[in-house]
This record gives structure tokens, sequence and C-alpha cells, in this order.
């Protein structure tokens, strides 16, 4: 019996999201596994499968009936949990047939079921025992025999194996397979352990933070992931970020071809996976190949089958790592590798060949558009643009006082969306606080940008610039983009930076922005008399221009003294028309009495553009 | 050799043990065990004939039927509302459930007089509730008053011992049974009470002693009718009280007997279970 | 299902134990065995009518009123002090008769609206359905030689004596205490309340009803206790007295009202109750309460006992000018107000 889940999503009584439109089709006779970390919804997923929560959007069907209001007990399922929930007043023979009791089934017919599950699942002989005088395999087994006895459609099973012995695992995965098989029941089998999904899974969900990521076969999920999470979740490796030339990525010397199913833009940044044995360490230059150079081997591990190399290669010129992440200011990318142990040892300081890599696709940035449904419609209006530049998914957010009027909200959302030229954007309705639910929002899922729209002249006093940014600011985690006006571009940006912030998420935000909005950056440096050491200062801005340099953005350094940081900005706000300035903040955890905060309420508070504040750590 | 020293070292432990054991035997004594020979001394200084004849009257004999009744159907109700109330608090979380949780052991804490006024005030003649019932219906100063002290006061001994078992108890074990088919009555019938069952037997034996001895609460609602609302132990003290010490103690014997029989009932089988 | 379900222990003895235990309490009830239900009548006394009631007025009635072709007649009673079950009445308990130890208490129940005003007094003498006098009772071969109310306001003596909030004959005792000393000055109010002072002056215990008060004093309690003549004579009779009786020369003979709570009575029962007010009256009745010891309200049925003892100056409560004025004017103003405010000793 096939299942199939439509747009499936949960959420918790504090409206946390849970399980955020999953879309699933498990086929008949299929083993599945869903594989995530814990927390990732893929339990979750599990229980409303079985029909032991409800989802609050979405359909689930077994073949082509409807389930997904159908109670656990009509649904049949067989579930496994991962406690097993052994009935400890009943023998393994009792607790074994007790779906069958259940169902009324005669004695004689109860009897030779329960022989036959004790034989499939190996546990002949061990009808009388009683829960505590079982082990933990046994206890699996149990609960698996208990969970087929009356022949379910669907069979489900929860981490398994995750109460036992490394030891008996493996053995007891592959009686699973070959059961799973015999019977030819369609099963989903949830996991952390990749290992596992590899081992069982016909093909696997990859699940994070309530999103199923990707699906595919296990060796298509490792050899050709799409993200960047299933690429690191499953298996290892190494991940090079280099720059688009020509629908090529380059890696020093070395040109791959971006195929053509990965969308990019020239100059996009694109990220390489190179699984460890896709590297070959060579004592001599070989004469053909994706060379990437001559490395030094750093590492080695011994592993019993395979000797696991980590080789230091020469910095590659506009080329970042991201994975395995290196220490800060390291510049060598370091390559995992993995050779067989009976191969010749590796010499020190080996060539460097690729055999294979994979090209992971381009994130798709998101938006989360926060809308009140009445009024101008500023944020919506500069969101249209903003997705036409990034080739981004907006979401729009309404937040109603009320339970009654959530749906009359949510149809003015799709409206006024509609009218600012959003296509079909996905819509949230959320009840409480404004500026508690837009930070709730955007903490249960990933976006790239908060927009929130909120004038001055707004008569409502949460809906006034600085009172939201006030209440926001504290919570968010995501950049926030306060929209003043009704701006239709953003050509100018300011960066506000100053010396000693901790990373450059400010300027990378603000000029990744730039690049993609085709903008011109200044970069601005406010000196305080007496305050601030110029050569630090010199270092500093040295440093940020090169990062919008890298980011291939136009744009220029400019320096002013003023007695305070906050009168530098404002009077350069003042020099030059800018549409947007762009400032860092301190993040969430450091809360509202930092001093830096309040320059940045400040800014808020008083330039007369619209703003983008980047919390520090964010990009 | 060294487990000749443990020996020794047991020997010694359980020597230097005699001196604090007497010690609590000996202020057991006055406390506890001679206060219970002197019923049984007393009840039966007349000899077995008078204790028979002041077991025989009409008041004695309807004293501890009533009583006896009013224990079982405390026990009953209690065992139902009591698993009931254990089963909602120990696997719904709501609004208010921590104020539930701690008024539904209020009981315990509340002198027992201070129940018997409370419910006079509700549901006596000119109570809050009591003043628009029909004379006929009115439960103070009747058998169905007795009852309502009676749960009043027992009802968290129910919960003590069920509640316990049940937040154990993890969840999926109930989702287990709902996956396989059973109905949440079949659940509860087959997977949730039978390992209850430990829990249910002593929390009604509880109740049942302490119904059989409560005084406080029910002296305030019975109305101490003889024949009609006169509990034992009321018995016992207006008999005391009239100065008619053989017949009070003739019931206080059998009351103190059957509470003995309950409480070996309870070590017993509560002991069992554990093993 | 067979297996899963048995609550009960494996042991077979609680089962038995406790099927047997329902069974001996249901037995009355059980359909096999009942009888027809009885006409009852609920009746409440003050504490020392326990057994004349129970055994002698109660048994009584039922023959006379199945000689009289009526069949028989359940009686539910209730005996405790004479303030505790006036205050269960006012609270509701079902009582269709009471006998009160005090007018005062009747006054109560009118209060509350339980009984018209002063119904009682449309009754035979006035409501009033037998007396006794107060005496005291010491310890056997009186050691501490007390001879009347005035040596138990010696030092040392140790008096017992029922709690005038709950119990009627502590009321009575009062009265008693504050007339003795009132009509022995020849009608001094001072002297009165001098000698009640000096009585409560010696209280060392209290209780509930007089008849805890006695119970209190037979456990060992005290060298004397203030109570109804009643109880000495009844358990002279029985052989059972352990104290010797003194009777103080001037002393009050309670009189104990009946009230009628037509309230509470059903209408099928009106008839019997009113004959059963009756026969509270009649010479076989009053005989009996000559026979507990208690004295008749007709003085030619107390003639030829000598264990009533002979008072020199017995007075009433009428000589006070009735409970009303009484209960103000020695309870309130003289007892409550006056003595009890005074410390127990220097």
């Amino acid at each position: 019996m096939s299942i199939t889940l439509e747009n499936v999503t949960k959420r918790y009584g504090s409206g946390q999201v849970v399980v955020d439109r999953v879309s699933l089709e498990v086929q008949t006779g299929e083993l599945f596994v869903l594989l995530g970390a814990s927390g990732s919804g893929k339990s979750t997923i599990l229980r409303m499968v079985a029909g032991l929560a409800a989802p609050d959007e979405g359909l689930i069907r077994f073949a082509d009936r409807d389930v997904t209001r159908v109670p656990p007990q009509k649904r049949d399922v067989g579930l496994v949990f991962q406690n097993y929930s052994i009935f400890r007043h009943m023998t393994v023979g009792e607790n074994i047939e007790f779906g069958l009791r259940i169902r009324g089934a005669p004695g004689a017919e109860r009897e030779h079921r329960r022989e036959e599950l004790l034989e499939l699942v190996g546990l002949g002989g061990l009808a009388a025992r009683y829960d505590s005088q079982l082990s933990g395999g046994q206890r699996q087994r149990v609960a698996l025999a208990r969970a087929l006895a009356y022949k379910p459609g669907v069979l489900l099973l929860d981490e398994p194996f995750g109460a036992l012995d490394v030891k008996i695992r493996s053995q007891l995965r592959q009686n699973l397979k070959e059961i799973q098989k015999s019977l030819g029941v369609t099963t989903v089998l949830v996991t952390h352990d990749q290992e596992e999904a590899f081992e069982l899974g016909q093909r696997i969900g990859v699940m994070e933070r309530g999103r199923l990521l990707e699906v595919n076969t296990p060796e298509k999920l490792y050899a050709a992931p799409r993200s960047l999470f299933v690429a690191t979740f499953l298996g290892g490796g190494t991940i090079l970020v280099g720059r688009c030339r020509d629908h090529k990525v380059a890696l020093g010397n070395l040109s791959l071809p971006i195929p053509a199913d990965v969308p990019h833009d020239e100059g996009d940044r694109v990220r390489v996976l190179i699984r460890p044995e896709q590297v070959r360490l060579t004592a001599e230059p070989p004469g053909q190949g994706a060379v990437l150079g001559q490395g030094e081997v750093i590492e080695q591990n011994f592993s019993g089958a395979t000797r696991r190399t980590r080789v230091r290669l020469p910095p590659l010129p506009g080329v970042r790592q991201v994975v395995p992440s290196l220490p800060f200011g390291e510049e060598n990318p370091v390559l995992e590798a993995v050779v067989p142990a009976h191969d010749p040892p590796t010499p020190p300081v080996p060539w460097v060949t690729l055999e294979a890599w994979h090209i992971l696709r381009q994130p798709t940035p998101r938006l989360l558009v926060c809308d009140e449904g009445e009024g101008i419609a500023p944020a919506l209006e500069l969101a249209k643009p903003l997705v036409d530049a990034l080739d981004a998914i907006p979401t729009v957010l309404g937040v109603s006082p009320d339970a009654r009027r959530q749906d009359a909200l949510r149809e003015a959302l799709a409206e006024r969306a509609t009218a600012a030229g959003l296509e079909q954007p996905a819509i949230r309705v959320r009840r409480g606080d404004l500026a508690e639910q837009i930070a709730l929002e955007e903490r249960e899922a990933p976006y790239d940008f908060v927009i929130v729209g909120a004038g001055d002249s707004d008569p409502r006093p949460a809906l006034r610039r600085t009172n939201l940014s006030d209440e926001l600011l504290p919570r968010i985690t995501t950049p926030l983009l306060l929209v003043r006006g009704r701006p239709r571009r953003l050509e100018r940006i300011l960066i506000c930076t100053a010396v000693g912030e901790p990373g450059k998420a400010d300027i990378r935000a603000g000029g990744w922005l730039a690049r993609r909005l085709n903008a011109t950056v200044t970069l601005l440096h406010v000196t305080i008399p007496g305050r601030t050491m110029p050569a630090l200062v010199h270092a500093h801005l040295t440093r940020g221009v090169a990062t919008l340099r890298e980011l291939e953005v136009k744009g220029k350094a400019s320096l002013r003294e003023a007695a305070t940081p906050l009168e530098g900005i404002l009077a350069e706000l003042r020099s030059e028309p800018y549409d947007l300035v762009v400032t860092g903040a301190p993040p969430p955890f450091a809360r509202v009495p930092i001093r830096g905060f309040s320059v940045t309420q400040s800014i808020v508070s008083q330039a007369g553009c619209s703003i983008l504040v980047v919390p520090t750590g964010t990009w | 050799m060294s487990s000749r020293a443990d020996a020794n070292a047991v020997q010694r432990a359980g020597r230097r043990a005699a001196v604090p054991a007497s010690l609590v035997v000996l202020f057991l004594l006055p406390l506890i065990l001679m206060p219970l020979a002197a019923v049984f001394l007393f009840a039966f200084r007349g000899g077995p004939i008078a204790f028979w004849n002041a077991l025989k009257t009409p008041e004695a004999q309807f004293a501890l039927r009533f009583s006896l009744l009013v224990a079982f159907a405390t026990a009953l109700v209690n065992s139902v509302l009591g698993t009931f109330t254990a089963y909602v608090l120990s696997r719904y979380r709501f609004r208010g459930q921590r104020i539930l949780g701690i008024i539904v052991n209020l009981p315990v804490a509340i002198p027992t007089v201070v129940v018997g006024t409370s419910l006079l005030l509700l549901w006596g003649p000119i109570g809050l509730l009591g003043r628009s019932l029909p004379p006929g219906l009115q439960p103070m100063f009747a058998p169905a008053g007795v009852l309502l002290a009676h749960l009043f006061v027992t009802f968290p001994y129910m919960l003590g011992a069920v509640k316990p078992v049940l937040d154990e108890l993890e969840e999926t074990y109930e989702e287990a049974a709902y996956t396989i088919g059973a109905t949440t009555w079949q659940t509860f019938r087959f997977v949730i009470l039978p390992t209850l069952k430990g829990g249910l037997f002593a929390g009604a034996l509880l109740t049942f002693a302490h119904s059989l001895g409560e005084f406080g609460a029910t002296v305030m609602v019975s109305g101490n009718l003889r024949l009609k609302t006169q509990t034992a132990p009321l018995y016992i003290f207006a008999q005391f009280e009239a100065g008619n010490i053989e017949a009070a103690n003739a019931v206080a014997a059998v009351l103190a007997l059957l509470s003995f029989f309950i409480f070996f009932v309870l070590l017993r089988y509560t002991g069992r279970e554990s093993d | 299902m067979k297996r899963g379900g048995h609550i009960l222990p494996r042991g077979l003895v609680p089962v038995v134990f406790f099927g047997a235990l329902l069974l001996y309490a249901a037995w009355p009830w059980l359909p096999f065995g009942r009888t027809a239900a009885t006409p009852s009548i609920v009746f409440y006394g003050f504490s020392i009518l326990g057994d004349v009631m129970n055994k002698g007025v109660f048994p009584a009635f039922r023959q006379r009123w199945a000689a009289e072709g009526h069949g028989d007649v359940a009686f539910r009673s209730s005996f405790a002090g004479s303030g505790t079950i006036t205050n269960q009445i006012v609270l509701g308990a079902p009582a269709e008769l009471a006998l009160l130890s005090l007018e005062s208490d009747a006054d109560r129940l009118a209060a509350a609206g339980v009984i018209p005003a002063d119904s009682w007094k449309r009754l035979p003498e006035g409501g009033v359905v037998n007396r006794t006098p107060f005496v005291i009772f010491v310890r056997t071969g009186n050691p501490l030689g007390i001879a009347d109310f005035a040596d138990l306001t010696r030092d040392g003596v140790r008096v017992v004596h029922p709690d005038p909030l709950t119990s009627g004959g502590a009321n009575w005792a009062i009265v008693a205490e504050y007339g003795a000393g009132y009509r022995e000055a020849g009608g001094d109010a001072s002297a009165g309340e001098a000698l009640l002072a000096g009585v409560w002056n010696n209280v060392a215990a209290q209780a509930a009803s007089a008849r805890a008060a006695r119970t209190q004093f037979e456990n060992g309690f005290g060298d004397a206790l203030i109570t109804y003549e009643q109880e000495a004579v009844y358990d002279k009779g029985r052989g059972r007295l352990k104290a010797d009786v003194v009777i103080p020369r001037r002393t009050i003979l309670s009189e104990h009202t009946l009230v009628v709570i037509d309230r509470n009575i059903p209408k099928k029962d009106r008839a019997l109750v009113e004959r059963f007010t009756q026969f509270l009256w009649t010479e076989e009745a009053q005989r009996i309460f000559v026979k507990y010891g208690f004295r008749s309200v007709r003085d030619d049925l107390n003639a030829g006992h000598p264990e009533f003892g002979t008072i020199e100056d017995p007075f009433r409560i009428a000589d006070f000018g009735g409970w009303r004025r009484a209960k103000k004017e020695i309870v309130e103003d003289v007892w409550k107000r006056r003595v009890m405010k005074i410390p127990a000793k220097k």
C-alpha cells in the first residue's frame, strides 16, 4: 500500500512548526528511510502517518484512501517504537496475539500466526517469556512481530535500533531487511543514523528543521546531493566555494564545468563537493585529469580497510573552504581523502587529482515579507524587485491579533501579494503580538531576509517603525530590512562599519545584496578623534573593501570624523541620497543594554531611508 | 579470610543495632503497642459472652454494617474517580494542571472537621446548594452525606497509589495499543488497567481502611443517628462518652482487627508486587 | 480476553474475606429476609436520656402502639449535649421530637425558625416532661468532706463541670450554684456571684455534655462533679454507682422541655408522633422516668421513693424569672462576663 503525504504541516501548541509542508510518496512494498537529526520532525511525520498526531495542514493518503483524519485504530499500520513498549503484563505470545484478539480472530488462527511470527523473527520457543526476561534485541523482535501479526498494510519503525548495542545492530538490520523483503510490506523507518539509512533504505528522505530537503536513492544522495546540508549530513568530504566564470567554476588552475541543470550566473559563488574517495594522491604529477596541485599530508589515520588522509593544498585564489571549516585565518584549503589501506604508502607531498566531484545547486534565498493586510504595503512593494533580483522565494506573513480575523487576513494578504506582483507566494498567518510572532516565524523556518514595512506615519503605536524595531531587534537572528516610505529600487547603499565589530556580517550581507541589485556601495567608518587608532581603522577598511571587491561590487570607502558614530552616520546620510543603510547589530543573546545596539536603534529612529540590520554572525 | 572479616563486620553491625532497636521498641511500647493491646484487653475483660452480647445489639450491628457499606462504596467510587483523575493528570497537558494536581491532593492536608463543616455549609439544609434541594434529597444527616464526606477525605489515596504507576508508563505504551487496533476502552481495559492493578488494589485497600475509621468529618455531617447514620467510630465514641465502655470496646476491637487484616493484606500483596 | 484483566491479587484469601465482609454488611438490605418498612420517629434527646428512652420509654410505647393495633414503630434516636443537638437541628438534622434539657435551647430553635415561638408551652405542663435536681458527686467515702456547693470553693478541690456552651446541664448547674448562694444570703445577688465564682475557680475539666462530664469523672478526673441527681439514682439502682452523692441544701430542680419539630414530620407519621407526645405525660411513661431516676412532673408519683434525696430549699427556674431572664442575667451577665474574667488562680 503506497503512502502519500501532500503539503503536510504540523505545529506545536506554541505555534512552532515541527513539520513544514512536507510532500512525499512511498511506493508499495518500498523500504523508505526518513533520516534527520533529533528534532528534525522525522518522528512527527511517522506519528502522523500512524495517526497518533494530526497534521495541521495537508493530506495523508494510503493508496487512494484519504486517512488524514482516520484514527490510528482504523489505519491498519504496524508501529515499532524506539522503546518497543512491550506490554509488561502479557507474555511474548500474548503481545504478538494482541492485535488478532482485538480483531476477534479465533484461537487456532491466533496460535498459528503467533508461531509463524516467532519463527519469522527468530524467537521460536520464547512465547511464554515476559518483557523483563528479554534482551534488547529480543524485545525489538517481539515489537516487530507484534506489529506484523495482523498483516498491516504499512509498517512504521521509529529508531528501531536506537536502544541496541552497536554489535547486534547490523545483524538485526539484516534480519529486518530480509523480513521486509519477504513480506513486501510498505515500510517507513525513521533514524538519525546515516549508516543505517544507507544500509536499509531503498530511498532516503533527509529532513532538517521540519523540511524534507531531498528524497533519493542512497547512491544518488551520496554522489549528487542538491543541498549543502545533505552533502554534509550524508558522508564526509570537502566543500570548496569557487567563482563562476563562463559556466565553469574556477578552483585555482582547475576549471570544472557547471552542469546545465544547476542554474548559475556569471560571478556566482559555486559550491563543489569532493568526496574523500574521489581524491587521488600520487607521488608523480599525473599527465592528465583534474589536477588540483601539489599538497602536503598533515594527518593520516588507519581505520582497517582504509586510510583517511588530510592534505593541505597551497592557497587557491578566490576559493573559500566551507567544509570542513578551517580555523580563522587559515587560507590553505585542506582536502579529505581516503585510500585503500593496501595501497602503497602516500607520499608526504602528493599530487592531488580529483577523479570526480559534484557541483551543488545554488541555495535559493528566502524572504519573509511581513504585511498588515491593509493600508500601504511598502514591504510587499519592495519584495517584488528583491524577488526578481535575488531569484528568491517570498513568504508573506500576516499577524492577526485575534483568531476570528485570521481567514480574512489570509485572503487580504493573497490579494495584496498578487497586486504587488508576487506570483502565488506562500501565505502564513499567525496570531498574537506582531513582533513576537515575526520573531517566532523567523526562528522556525530558515529565512535569509525579513522585510518589514512600517512608516513613521502609522498611527498605531505598535506598528511605528521605532517601536516595532525596538521589539524585533533583540529577538531576531536574521537580517531585518525595515522599509521606510515606498522605495522602488535600492541603488545606493551605505554600509556603516566599526573597528572591532566581530565578523563582517554587515559588509557581506550588504555587499551580496548590492551585487544582486547592481547597486553602488559606500563603506563608512566613523572615527572619533582621540579614541580610534588610525592603523586599526585603515586595516579594517582595507579588509572591508577587499570583501566588497571579492563580491564584485562597485564601491568606495569613506572616513568621517565625528563626536559619536551616530552623528557621523547621520552626517553621511545628509551628504548623499542613500536608499539603504546597512548596520550591524549584536546577536540576540547580547540583548539591548549594549552600547552598539543603542546606536543601531538610534540609526533606525533617525535615518531617513530604509535600513538593513544584520545581526552579528548571521552572514 | 576476607569473607570471615565481612561476617565479623556484619555481626558487629548487628550487635550495635541492638541498642537503638530496643530503644525504638521501648518508645513504641507506650506510644502504639500498649494502647492497641489495651483495646483488646478491655474488650474481652467481661469474657467472650459479654463481648458477643455487646456486639450483638442492633445499634452495634448497624454501625458496623453501615461503616462497611460506606467503606465499600467509598472504595468503589474513589477507585473509579481516582483512577480517572490520575489518568487525566498523568496523560494530558492543560492549563491549570498544576493547580488541579494540588487541589486533588488537598484533602490530606485539610483537617477532617473542616471537611465536615464545609460539606455542611454547602449541602446542609441551610447550605449554599442544600437549601434548594427538596428535604428528601438533602444529603446531610443522611447516609449520602457520610458517603460524600468519606469520598472527600479519602480521595487522594487512590490517586497517590495509581498516579505514580501511570506516570512511569510511557505514552507509547498506549499508542502501541492504538496502532495495533485497540479502541480507547480496549486499551484502558487490556493494557492500562492490568499494569495498574497493584496500585488499584493498594489504593482501594487504603481508601477502605481509611473510610472505616473516618471520624472527624463523619461526626459533623452524619447527625449521629442511631440505626440510620451512625458509623462504627461514631458508635464507639458515643458509647464511650455515655460510659458504656464494654460496648465501645467490642466494636473498637472489631474495627482494629479489620484494620490489621487490611494492613497485612496490603503488606503481603504490595510486597509481592515489588519482588 | 481471558488474561490481563484480573485486578484482584492472586491470593484467594482477600477475595473471600472481602466478599464475606460485603455480604455481612449488606445482609439486612438484601431482598430476602427483608421486612416491610415500619413507620419511625426521629427522636433527639439530651445526653442523660439515652438509657431511659432506649430501654424504657421507646419499648413501652412500641408495646402500647402495637396493642392499639397499629403494628410496629421504629425509633431513630441521637443523644448528645442539649446545645449540640439544638445546633444540629438548626443546621437541619431531621429530628421530629427533641427533649431538651433547657428551655433556652427551645427558644433558640424558635429564633432559628425551626419551630413556632413558645409552641412547647401548649403541651402538657408547659412542655416539661420531667425534672431532676442538681447534686454533687464526690469520690467514694467523701474524702474531702464536701457537704454543699460552698465546699467546692475551697482551695484544692478539683471540680468536673459540663461546658455551658454545649450542655444544658451546665446551664442548670450554673443557676444552681448561683441560686444556692443567692438564697442562702436571703436574696443577695453578690453572694450568688461569689459562690458561682468560687466554684468556677476550681473547675478542672469541662466536657461537652453532662453525660460526658460524668464519664470523665468516672475515669478518675477531679474530686467533685456537679450533675443531675437522676444519674446517681439510676446508677445506684443498678448497683453501678462508684461515687458518693452529696445533696446540697439549696439546689435547683432542672426541667426538661419537649419540642415538636413539625416541619420534619412526614404527614403519614403525624398521628404517630402526636400519640407518642401524649404518651410521655401518661402515668405509664412518667413511672418509667421515675424508675430511671427522674422526678416526675406529677408529685404523687415521686412519693414513696426514698432514693430521691430531700432538699431543704429546692427552687426552680421560675424563681429567677424563667430561662429567658436567667439566661441573660445569670449565665450571660454573671457567669460569662464577670466570673469567666476572673483568672483561674493568682
